[in-house]
């Protein structure tokens, strides 16, 4: 069940003739997935960053 | 104990506090489980006698088009629970499953594209399942044009709510389009009710990626719905108390 498939890490790359159609599907998955954790992660920033900015607004307003 | 576990999800701070774990912890376990499955995968599954290599394209298209489909299902599921028990949370659900699905569509039908080529000879065919799966990305893009067009909140909410379940009459169709009509696409290659066709070497790396990306998704959504409460909540104390903290 564990014996890589491969004869070498080059046909593994190549995965001849599909490396090209293989390879693209996991970059482009890998790119949406990354771009997806990073603005989950920025949302999160932002949202408590204007909320922050919005206490300080009061508080500047009440004094 | 009783029904207070289903009431603590009307709690936006209860969800707010909990989920930061939770997000911990999916995101760690779908790190392991998505590159175990993919290494696995990618390299050591056997390889397919018809189609070669580019069947290895099937450890992300697979999971990836269950997600997009299963993602609507649980925003139904948010519909009703908004429209029954006026679940705010549901609501704050439904808006940060809509983005995730979409984006989960499109890479399904990219992936299913790329894929169609050395195997169908075509990246797109008019097929009845890509039609259908086209339709789940414009529905999922209608539901985040809906909601930015609308300032209420609450309105945008219950609009989306009911196209959302107008919708759901999609999922049937993505899932029997291949046994309903004459298509290219292959039927489905994991069933609950049936032993699968592949053999193990090829559908257990395939199991451990679709458990993966549930728990990417499951990540994506609770952070994106924790930035979602806080925006919601900025009036309540809790939140003030929070982001002084922070």
């Amino acid at each position: 069940m564990f014996e890589f498939q491969f004869a070498s890490i080059t046909a593994f790359l190549t995965m001849t003739p599909h490396g090209l159609h293989v390879w693209s599907v996991y970059l482009i998955g890998l790119l949406i997935i990354c771009g997806l954790i990073l603005s989950v992660k920025g949302r999160h920033r932002r949202a408590i960053r204007q909320v922050q900015r919005k206490l300080e607004l009061e508080e500047l307003d009440e004094s | 104990m009783g029904w207070r576990w289903f009431h603590q999800w009307g709690s936006p701070r209860w969800f707010y506090e909990r989920a930061a774990r939770w997000q911990w912890m999916c995101g760690w376990l779908a790190l392991i489980f998505l590159l175990s499955g993919s290494i696995w995968g990618l390299g050591y599954a056997p390889v397919d006698y018809q189609q070669g290599n580019s069947y290895r394209i099937i450890y992300l298209h697979v999971p990836v088009a269950f997600l997009a489909q299963a993602i609507y299902a649980v925003m139904a599921a948010c519909a009703v629970a908004l429209f029954v028990w006026k679940m705010k949370l549901a609501d704050v659900a439904m808006q940060s499953l809509a983005v995730f699905g979409f984006a989960f569509t499109v890479l399904a039908l990219a992936s299913g594209a790329i894929w169609g080529k050395p195997t169908w000879g075509t990246y797109w065919v008019w097929d009845a399942r890509l039609t259908s799966m086209l339709i789940l990305g414009f529905l999922y893009l209608g539901l985040i044009g809906l909601r930015s067009a609308i300032d209420d909140p609450d309105q945008a909410g219950k609009a989306c709510a009911i196209l959302v379940l107008v919708g759901t009459i999609n999922l049937p169709i993505i899932k029997y389009s291949v046994e309903w009509w004459n298509t290219l696409h292959q039927p489905a290659s994991l069933k609950l009710t049936e032993k699968p066709a592949m053999p193990a070497s090829m559908w257990v790396p395939l199991l451990v990626n679709i458990i993966g990306y549930y728990l990417v998704a499951t990540y994506l959504v609770l952070g994106s719905m924790r930035a979602t409460v806080i925006m919601r909540e900025r009036r309540s104390m809790w939140v003030k108390e929070l982001v002084k903290r922070v």
